[in-house]
């Protein structure tokens, strides 16, 4: 199928509202970082959003690790 | 504390078998949710480090599988770091496709206008909106291959009255080349040449400047990389400090 249309793509092609909420910003120890929600409830660092370089070498938030959110839940 | 802990637990190992799962999990637990005492990290550092990626984001939120800078995210950032009497300088990253033009002079009227030193480096790309940015700095730096696309402002949505949005299209372009004629030594006559030149995109007008021509054409300082770049901050964090002590004299 093509789509001849000077619409963007994201507004033919809409994301679910679901998708959104899964991704959001927490503050973790003073360090904000984005996070997404997994199946099991815990959260998985996507990103850090400091501007602080030292906190990209602190090995307690790595991109990829999982932030256990087993008490809250 | 937390090590000590640990070999203890060993320790004891032979008498307390069954027990030992259960705080080590318990323990898990505390290490993550970070109420155990870890070492901090010695010092703040005095140059923070701003990276603007993927696509800059406007107004429509961007699906989550897109890789974006928010505008909501950097400009907090930025009255921090003017706050903040430790911070003493700021390296920007810039590896961008573009994306929404008041977002991203927006980023960029807060970087010209901050207090403290900035420099800028291009890795990668810095295109479109991502050159306003790049030109904001004190100094700019752009990598040997790193690219930067100069093109026309364009559109995508909904059109109402084609005459008043051409001419709302071509007030909002003045308002990029105003900004990046005055924070580089780029000339509006040469920027509106790259921005209009046909035959370098194909079967699209704009030119695509590749590490030294960017520098050739005025628009960027220097080509270099991170070294480069925080050997220049830290000149100019010198001269700053400096500067003031003058003043106070």
């Amino acid at each position: 199928m093509i789509l001849y249309t000077t619409m963007p793509q994201e507004l033919i092609f809409q994301t679910e509202e679901l998708e959104y909420e899964k991704q959001k910003v927490i503050e973790y120890e003073g360090v904000p970082l984005l996070v997404e929600m997994n199946e099991n409830h815990d959260f998985r660092i996507l990103r850090i959003m400091s501007s602080d370089p030292s906190h990209y070498m602190d090995d307690r938030f790595c991109p990829g690790m999982i932030l256990s959110n087993r008490l809250y839940s | 504390m937390d090590k000590e802990f640990v070999r203890n637990e060993s320790g004891n190992e032979e008498q307390e078998q069954p027990k030992e799962d259960k705080p080590s999990a318990l323990m898990e637990k505390i290490q993550q949710l970070g109420q155990t005492n870890v070492p901090q990290l010695s010092q703040d550092s005095k140059i923070h480090c701003l990276t603007i990626i993927g696509q800059i984001e406007g107004h429509l939120q961007l699906p989550p599988q897109n890789k974006t800078t928010k505008y909501e995210h950097i400009i907090p950032q930025l009255v921090a770091i003017e706050q903040n009497p430790k911070i003493e300088g700021l390296l920007v990253i810039l590896n961008t496709v573009g994306g929404d033009v008041e977002a991203g002079l927006a980023i960029s009227e807060m970087l010209s206008s901050l207090s403290k030193p900035t420099v800028s480096i291009v890795l990668g790309g810095g295109h479109s909106i991502g050159v306003p940015i790049a030109v904001s700095c004190d100094y700019s730096f752009i990598a040997e291959t790193a690219t930067m696309t100069i093109h026309p402002i364009r559109l995508t949505g909904l059109v109402i009255g084609v005459p008043q949005t051409f001419e709302y299209l071509d007030k909002m372009q003045d308002r990029v080349i105003r900004f990046v004629t005055k924070h580089s030594n780029i000339s509006e006559e040469t920027f509106k040449d790259l921005m209009f030149a046909k035959g370098n995109l194909t079967r699209d007008i704009g030119t695509n400047v590749i590490g030294i021509d960017a520098v050739n054409s005025g628009l960027i300082d220097d080509v270099g990389g991170i070294g480069q770049a925080l050997k220049k901050l830290n000149e100019l964090i010198e001269l700053k400090s400096e500067e003031n002590e003058r003043l106070v004299q």
